[in-house]
């Protein structure tokens, strides 16, 4: 049964994906992406539905299901005729061609004779051969990558192993207990979300313990494999993310290198299969940025489905952790931002991630899921625990220690939240930076420059929080700064080779390839 | 026709000694971490005790309370107390454990030694062995 309901997860994921997000012709690097994403959003999907029909007071999960993957389904099929009878789309180049050929920016003939191009000018970008590292070095990389890949797959599967139930107190506390409820709780579920057991966080978002409680009700019973499994799942799937998305953007050489940063650091592999909900937050936080960057890399009508699909991993991620929500809002800040800093500048260019209609159906995207969360906020939970009163807060706010104690645990934490050996990676990453330093000036990167705005936002965000708490604030920061830090370490590391891409041997390279030449 | 504006030395182009020795050497440091990740692994065949502390523990308990409702919480204090509580709410969900003696039903949760005395409000109804005991309230009868 588990393998059917995997089936089923998995099938949910990968057509609501590409019932938004497909092409006439695959690019296999994007292909990569989708499939990804697909466990990701699978079981944000699985989740939505089980918590629906708990609400609707409908026992049905199968029926449920299988409706679901038949509209899906059909919305696939007619999404694929669609593609398969549209005539090619207009494209422009994307800011990193423009890089290498500034003579297309901008020009529409330019765009319609590549429109009548062989193949689409996107998909010539992702097909140019790469220039190749030299052949040593790409074999280290790739050696390298593939070491570390099996030593956390090694470690991550004694893990679950030895740790059923997850490691650690908010494992059975807060999201498996919050599963039971769900699942053993019948027409009785909301009994564990209210306020005699505030310790088990009752406000908390429900996208793991729901999905859990779906796998759970195939099973007839609360396997506590299903939690491990799912922690598995989360943990691969962001860095075959991570991987996937630097090998579509910047080529296999820094896909590989981001890949090795994120599997070898401890903190990760420790966390995704603890049964936190850390990781998976961070990975639909890099599934945001990731798509985002896709949205921007396509212009017309083809970075909607994509900025759509941004804006959905972004309300997955809030119906993940309330540190969600804050990212959420830090994201619409930052496009909002972007859009009127464009418009300023009346950037007529159709390609940036930051134009009001890709903020639109980013908007759009994340709608339903927000819309789910306030009304779970609303009706189900409980107040959280992280607001005083205003003058308490105000007080907090004022007080010249907590800035300072704040502060010094972020920098201390920085060098230590992933539990490296000898060398912190944030530190490898900055000294990498310092030596490969570009000595020209980047080219603009909208979808960059707004995802790196994002994630300044939420650490921003997150001090404010702690400035805030009514907690004591070293318990606090002791028992939940390494795994902030950890949320948005994937993204950093996505952000990072996306802004050093160009240095290591990139992907595409316009004028160099033969075939780009005779266009 | 698209005609290409000169081209700018593409930056990998530049590729020098330099950039190689700086992927070399963010790749040690990498390396450096994955060692630990294959050596610090916990061995095979060792396994945690929550499911021996929570769901083993409580699985006879469970069996004599109702399917649904909220239950009180006696247990040891010390260090252990608070994961022991956690641990019993785990074990018993869907019913809510409230920190409380104040119920009609209340579980008692001693896995180190027998309680040295019982809230006078409570008065014992089985001992499931292994520190686990039912009690019920005498202002309930």
């Amino acid at each position: 049964m588990f393998i059917l309901a995997f089936a089923l997860c998995m099938a949910l994921g990968y057509l609501a994906i590409t019932s938004l997000w497909s092409q006439k012709k695959s690019i296999w690097s994007e292909s990569m992406i989708r499939i990804s994403l697909t466990p990701g959003f699978g079981l944000a999907i699985f989740s939505v539905v089980f918590w629906l029909t708990r609400l609707s007071g409908n026992a049905h999960v199968v029926a449920f299901d299988v409706l679901l993957l038949i509209l899906l389904g059909f919305t696939y099929a007619v999404q694929r005729s669609r593609t398969a009878n549209e005539a090619p789309a207009k494209y422009t180049l994307s800011s990193r061609a423009k890089m290498n050929c500034p003579v297309f920016s901008g020009n529409s003939s330019q765009s319609r004779d590549l429109a009548s191009a062989p193949q689409s000018l996107d998909q010539g970008l992702l097909n140019t051969p790469e220039i190749k590292p030299p052949k040593w070095l790409a074999r280290v990389s790739t050696a390298s990558f593939a070491i570390a890949l099996i030593a956390a797959l090694h470690r991550a599967t004694l893990r679950v192993v030895a740790h059923p139930h997850g490691e650690g107190w908010d494992a059975f506390a807060i999201w498996n207990l919050h599963a039971r409820f769900l699942f053993l709780g019948g027409s009785h579920w909301r009994d564990g979300f209210n306020s005699m057991i505030p310790w088990s966080h009752p406000d908390y978002p429900l996208l793991l313990p729901a999905a859990i409680a779906h796998f759970w009700s195939y099973l007839g019973h609360d396997d506590p494999l299903v939690p491990a499994i799912v922690g598995l799942f989360f943990t691969f799937s962001t860095l075959a993310l991570l991987v996937s998305s630097l090998v579509s953007l910047q080529g296999r050489n820094a896909g590989l290198l981001g890949g090795l940063a994120l599997a070898s650091t401890p903190f990760f592999v420790e966390q995704g299969t603890s049964q936190y909900a850390d990781v998976p937050l961070s990975f639909y936080i890099l599934a945001s940025f990731v798509l985002l960057h896709v949205a921007s890399r396509h212009n017309s009508h083809l970075n909607l489905a994509p900025a759509m699909l941004s804006g959905m991993a972004a309300g997955f991620a809030a119906w993940t952790k309330n540190e969600g929500l804050l990212f959420v809002s830090s994201l619409l800040v930052a496009q909002v931002s972007h859009a009127v800093s464009n418009s300023r500048q009346q950037d007529s260019s159709p390609e940036f991630a930051g134009n009001w209609r890709t903020l639109a159906y980013s908007v759009l995207g994340a709608a339903p899921l927000l819309f789910l969360i306030g009304w779970f906020k609303h009706t189900i939970a409980i107040p959280g625990d992280l607001f005083s009163s205003p003058s308490t807060m105000i007080q907090e706010i004022l007080t010249p220690t907590r800035w300072w104690i704040i502060s010094q645990w972020f920098a201390k934490e920085l060098l230590r939240f992933g539990n490296w050996w000898i060398i912190p990676g944030t530190i490898a990453m900055l000294a990498f930076y310092l030596v490969i330093f570009p000595r020209r000036k980047s080219e603009s990167q909208p979808a960059l420059r707004t995802s790196a705005m994002t994630l300044f936002l939420t650490l921003a965000g997150y001090f404010a929080i702690y400035l805030i708490t009514p907690r004591d604030l070293y318990w606090h920061l002791r028992f939940s700064l390494n795994r902030l830090f950890l949320q948005l370490w994937p993204s950093a590391i996505f952000l990072f080779f996306v802004l050093v891409g160009p240095q290591l041997w990139p992907r595409s390279q316009i004028g160099r390839s033969p075939q780009n030449g005779k266009l | 026709m698209c005609q290409f504006a000169p081209m700018r030395p593409a930056p990998n182009q530049q590729a020098t000694a330099k950039t190689k020795a700086a992927i070399l050497l963010f790749i040690l440091c990498c390396l450096l971490s994955t060692g630990p990740l294959a050596f610090e692994a916990p061995s095979p065949g060792w396994r945690d005790d929550i499911s021996r502390r929570s769901d083993q523990r409580f699985a006879a308990l469970k069996a004599n309370l109702p399917a649904s409702g909220v239950v009180g919480y006696i247990g040891e204090t010390g260090d252990s107390a608070t994961p022991d509580y956690y641990l019993t709410q785990y074990a018993l969900a869907p019913l809510v454990v409230d920190l409380s003696p104040n119920h009609a039903i209340v579980v008692g949760n001693f896995p180190s030694s027998p309680p040295a005395q019982i809230p006078q409000n409570l008065r014992s109804v089985k001992d499931f062995g292994n520190g686990v005991m039912l009690f019920s309230s005498k202002e309930a009868n």
